[in-house]
């Protein structure tokens, strides 16, 4: 932070306009950052003797950019005075500039980054489709909340695509998990009290980038994670171990992206069963866990309507009974269907099961809401399936 | 609320045309720009805006002399009317120091005129203002259509309709000939400075 800056605060109570007023008024020369927790990186915009001469804000330049800013509508921004030396390019009236910005996001030509900018297409989303489950998590563990955060109904605290890798624990209220599609966003799964936002993976790697969006509904109380720590237990497990919890996140992940296949259509359940065979029957008595070493499995739920492909497993996941962990799928609610070629590694449950047991409460509550979410999102998967069906 | 710029030495003060679409906002302005060129600083910003335009302009008014040895100097907006342009309206409404209403004298659009004088107090509510204080002149423009055959609402109708309990000056003007535009903000303007006077004691 360099010590020239002169005038910082909230989008939310000053907007763009106002604070362009405010440097124009004052002639003053600098550079305006403004940040957003739903951008990347923060915008820029460079004023000499109180108008705009040049902005930069995501791959965009010049009055385009200044432009894209109105639309964010929720941030930080700080002025920093100092002597500007861009090439001038907007030569446009600063007035002009913001009542066309103004107008350009009342008319929405500018897309709107902010709170607002899902939540209206989620009501329309939401209407006419049957009721999204919702699912509440275990008693929340205080022990880890380095903070807390409030958030308005509508508002999304994360959204698909975005990079991020905060991990939040619902102390209050509900919030949808909603996946963007062709035919427009499709909420998934409702998380209530003590349930998780952002999964495992986000330890893996550093930008790790959120796979849906997540979106309050009615006003929301999060408890923001301390997940430098929780990274560290996960670091501290053994490499097998980590594999497996990465390995069932995926099975999440691959659930909610088969929801949206069912819903636009897309989806080919025939082409996952084809030239299978089946190695473990939905229901069957089976007690060991197995990794998939060569070919690959799908697993396969029965159902009225017919076999619904619910995840496959190519090499290196793992399937079979899990004794600590109610994933809602094989051996009792799921068929394995299995190329010819399958070979598979039997593995140590009782070894994972150890490790479970020794995790911190905050860590097993995680592990535990993301089997729920196996166990919920297959029932989606298949109420869209039977939909299709019909 | 004014603001004061002691850098430029200027009061800064924002005065506000309000009225249903298509009343005559814009053309007020247009006028105000052409016929007191001198007075106007820098250019006219004009945003196409759906159904009507947005207009923008700073003004030093002569005459007014200076206060505690500072210019005085108006920004005139008009705003937009339709209901999506909030943003817009939210820029333009906060620290507004003085409002013209144009009304529209055809007899089509009563109703619209007495909507939008609805609209505009519950505007300043938001922003903390009473209709009842903020200083606001009335205009009943269009006058000039009579000669055309177009019916018109009597002055007193007006009257009744939009100031039976505002009791705020009103005149009648026609703003495409320029007939009533300057009288309208000269009055606007006299209300203005009197309310800051008033404000903040400079008369003393």
């Amino acid at each position: 932070m360099s010590a020239n800056k002169v005038l910082a605060g909230s989008l939310k109570f000053l907007t763009l306009g106002e604070v362009m007023q405010i440097l124009g008024g004052n002639a003053s020369s600098g550079i305006l950052r403004i940040m957003s927790r739903y951008a990347n990186e923060p915008g820029v915009i460079y004023f000499k003797d109180g108008n705009p001469v040049n902005a930069a804000c995501s791959g965009r330049s010049g009055l385009d950019a200044v432009y894209s800013l109105f639309g964010w509508t929720d941030g930080e921004f700080e002025f920093h005075q100092e002597q500007v030396d861009v090439e001038p390019v907007i030569n446009k009236s600063r007035m002009g500039i913001i009542l066309e910005g103004l107008k350009m996001v009342d008319d929405g030509q500018i897309e709107k980054l902010g709170p607002d900018a899902i939540g209206t297409s989620r009501m329309a989303a939401t209407k006419g489709e049957g009721v999204v489950p919702l699912m509440k998590g275990p008693l929340v563990d205080y022990m880890y909340i380095a903070d807390e955060e409030d958030f308005f109904d509508g508002e999304s605290i994360v959204e698909e695509g975005k990079h991020g890798s905060w991990i939040w624990v619902v102390l209050e209220g509900v919030v949808e998990i909603v996946k963007n599609t062709d035919k427009g966003p499709l909420p998934i799964v409702r998380v209530g009290d003590g349930g998780f936002i952002g999964s495992l993976s986000s330890f893996l790697i550093q930008g790790h980038m959120r796979t849906a969006t997540v979106v309050a509904v009615g006003n929301v109380q999060l408890g923001v994670l301390d997940s430098q720590r929780l990274a560290q237990e996960f670091a501290a497990l053994s490499a097998e171990f980590r594999t497996f919890l990465i390995s069932i996140d995926r099975r999440l992940r691959q659930l909610n992206q088969r929801v949206v296949d069912y819903y636009t259509g897309a989806a080919d359940p025939a082409s996952m069963i084809n030239n299978r065979v089946p190695v473990i029957k939905q229901g069957a008595d089976e007690e060991s866990l197995y990794q998939v070493a060569g070919g690959d499995a799908v697993v396969v739920r029965h159902h009225e309507k017919g076999m619904v492909p619910l995840v496959s497993l190519p090499r290196g996941e793992y399937f079979g009974s899990v004794p600590f962990m109610e994933l809602g799928q094989e051996p009792e609610y799921a068929s394995v269907l299995a190329s010819k070629d399958l070979k598979v590694k039997k593995i140590d449950a009782g070894k994972f099961k150890n490790e479970y047991d020794n995790l911190s409460t905050t860590f097993k509550n995680m592990v535990d809401h993301m089997a729920a979410a196996i166990s919920v999102t297959t029932g989606v998967v298949c109420a869209y399936h039977s939909k299709e069906s019909r | 609320m004014a603001i004061f710029n002691l850098k430029k030495r200027e009061i800064e003060c924002k005065i506000v045309y309000y009225g249903p679409g298509r009343c005559g906002k814009t053309t007020n302005l247009e006028f105000i720009f052409k016929s007191y060129k001198k007075q106007v600083r820098g250019e006219m910003v004009s945003i196409n805006t759906e159904g009507d335009r947005t207009l923008f302009f700073d003004f030093l008014p002569m005459g007014l002399g200076k206060i505690r040895g500072c210019d005085v100097r108006v920004q005139l907006y008009t705003v937009p009317g339709q209901v999506k342009y909030s943003s817009t309206r939210k820029l333009v409404l906060r620290g507004v120091d003085g409002v013209v209403f144009v009304a529209d004298s055809l007899e089509v659009r009563r109703e619209k005129n007495m909507l939008s004088l609805k609209d505009l107090q519950s505007n300043l509510k938001e922003y903390g203002k009473s209709i009842f204080k903020v200083p606001l002149v009335m205009q009943y423009n269009k006058r000039d259509l009579a000669e055309q055959g177009i019916p018109l609402m009597p002055l007193e109708q007006m009257e009744r309709d939009l100031n039976r309990q505002l009791k705020v000056p009103s005149f009648p003007a026609s703003a495409v000939k320029g007939a009533g535009v300057g009288v309208t903000l000269k009055e606007c303007l006299k209300l203005t400075l009197k309310a800051l006077q008033k404000e903040f004691k400079w008369a003393q």
